[in-house]
């Protein structure tokens, strides 16, 4: 089992995999968070 | 279908453990969406008339409220009696058929519209649409608990902030679509919704194939299990039918239920209310709901995140002591005309609503192990179902009362702000009353008998 979980470590991460999937859902709601700031920033107008 | 089984979607050594949020993000972000629905209610209130409503011929205003509250009531159905089958199917068949059902349920609504058949539309959107709410909500929960052990607040915090982020990404895509299908002959709401279902449904169908379950006994690196001292945290497992039978179980239900009706009543109308008291144009009214929307969405991540530190109980007594201070004082802001005060107010509540939704796994786990917090979770949620009719129908009908009774519309809100502020000190009882759960329901410990 220790061995698993040596091998399961972040350590041995497919790091383009990961940057590709936080990029899917991260640069949507990028997008989502300016439009609504540039939204908000009506309130004190 | 045996592509999305189970037992294919066991991770093989090597796999990092955060590829799961991004997961479990594809699916909030999407079904998020439900957040927005508000942005079809004008265009859809005035499909025949295309630039005013024909009476007479177009829905109202009220008919279509319903799409949304039936879509939210069926989530927690659904959500309830779903999750013992999201447990058993595991995540990636879950997220799929959620996929299935949510993008289905637009395009239906499409449908509906197009044809101008109200019932169509509920179907769509608020039964077949509302299950994949319900599956999709709780589908990557478990999940995530199991890969996240150490951290547990943060891993469904996470995720459920994507429920919250959903609605910044579905509002301004919806105006966008609209605006580019819209034209003399129609609003171009049908459009939207076909372009919003193969969207969506790609989107969610990447988090079903990227999801993974940890191998039996998987512990991150260096975690160590949670010692018998940590009293309010077991190390044991209880299934949803003796969860059930448990007192922990109905004291939390009613500690989410009076935290989202606080909170949903003034998400449903924070444009109206501010305008109300403060006299606001509609525009700046807007910027106020897009507040609302960044707290509520941020306040899921940081409270549930908190909540690995500091404890789920005590979050919820913050949550509680803090909301029923800050209700009590908004009539206060009101009549000073402190509309900075009255705002910092409100998306420091509405923080506390969304930390509310992301904490509670956390704390379902805490109590009642992982087997099944997937099932436990969503038979919790059906106290979203009520709280969602709960919230609305406060604010609106003590408004409409205070009104009707000669109360100038500023202060028409004063009442119901006292109302959430004695819920929530109720809510604060009820999180008090949660002790660790009773030994002889552990499944441990009826395995051993």
């Amino acid at each position: 089992m220790d061995q698993l979980e040596e091998r399961m470590g972040p350590e041995d991460s497919n790091t383009t995999m990961l940057v590709v999937a936080w990029l899917w859902v991260g640069l949507p709601l990028a997008w989502g968070i300016a439009v609504t700031i540039a939204n908000a920033t009506k309130l004190f107008q | 279908m045996a592509f999305f089984d189970r037992s294919n979607a066991m991770a093989k050594p090597g796999f990092n453990r955060w590829l799961v949020p991004p997961a479990a993000l594809c699916i909030h972000l999407c079904i998020g969406e439900a957040y927005a629905f508000s942005v079809f209610t004008k265009p859809m209130a005035q499909a025949i008339g295309i630039t005013a409503p024909k009476p007479g011929a177009d829905w109202t205003v009220p008919e279509l409220g319903w799409i949304f509250s039936l879509a939210i009531l069926v989530l927690g159905l659904s959500a309830a009696f779903g999750g013992k089958w999201v447990e058993r199917a595991g995540p990636r068949k879950a997220m799929f058929v959620a996929a299935l059902c949510f993008s289905g349920g637009l395009i239906l609504a499409g449908i509906g519209v197009n044809a101008h058949l109200l019932w169509l539309v509920y179907l769509g959107y608020g039964v077949v649409g509302g299950c994949g709410l319900g599956i999709g909500y709780i589908s990557p929960v478990s999940t995530l608990i199991k890969w996240f052990p150490d951290r547990p607040g943060l891993a469904t915090g996470t995720a459920i902030m994507g429920f919250g982020g959903g609605a910044m990404i579905g509002a301004p895509l919806s105006v966008l679509l609209m605006k580019h299908f819209a034209n003399p002959s129609g609003t171009g709401v049908a459009q939207t919704m076909f372009v919003l279902g193969v969207l969506y449904f790609i989107w969610m169908v990447v988090g079903s194939l990227i999801v993974r379950i940890p191998q039996e006994g998987w512990k991150p690196v260096g975690y160590i299990a949670p010692v018998a001292s940590q009293a309010m945290i077991t190390s044991k497992n209880v299934v949803l039918e003796r969860a059930l039978r448990t007192p922990q179980f109905y004291l939390l239900w009613l500690v989410l239920c009076l935290n989202v009706t606080a909170g949903i009543g003034v998400i449903a109308q924070a444009s109206l209310m501010i305008q109300d008291i403060f006299g606001v144009t509609a525009v700046a009214a807007a910027g106020f709901v897009g507040l609302i929307s960044l707290f509520n969405m941020g306040g899921r991540i940081f409270w549930a995140s908190l909540s690995d530190f500091v404890g789920r109980k005590r979050t919820y007594a913050i949550f509680f002591i803090a909301g029923a201070v800050l209700y009590a004082f908004v009539p206060t802001w009101g009549h000073l005309h402190a509309v900075a005060l009255f705002v910092l107010s409100f998306v420091l509540i509405i923080s506390m609503y969304g930390g509310g939704f992301a904490t509670i796994p956390a704390y379902l786990r805490d109590l009642y192990g992982t087997v099944n917090v997937g099932a436990i979770h969503g038979a919790l949620l059906t106290a979203w179902s009520v709280a969602g009719i709960a919230g609305p129908v406060l604010i609106n009908y003590i408004r409409e009362y205070e009104i009707n009774h000669g109360v100038a519309k500023a202060d028409a809100y004063s009442v119901t702000m006292y109302v959430m502020a004695a819920l929530l000190v109720v809510g604060l009882l009820c999180d008090l009353a949660v002790r660790p759960v009773d030994e002889r329901h552990y499944l441990e410990a009826q395995t051993v008998t």
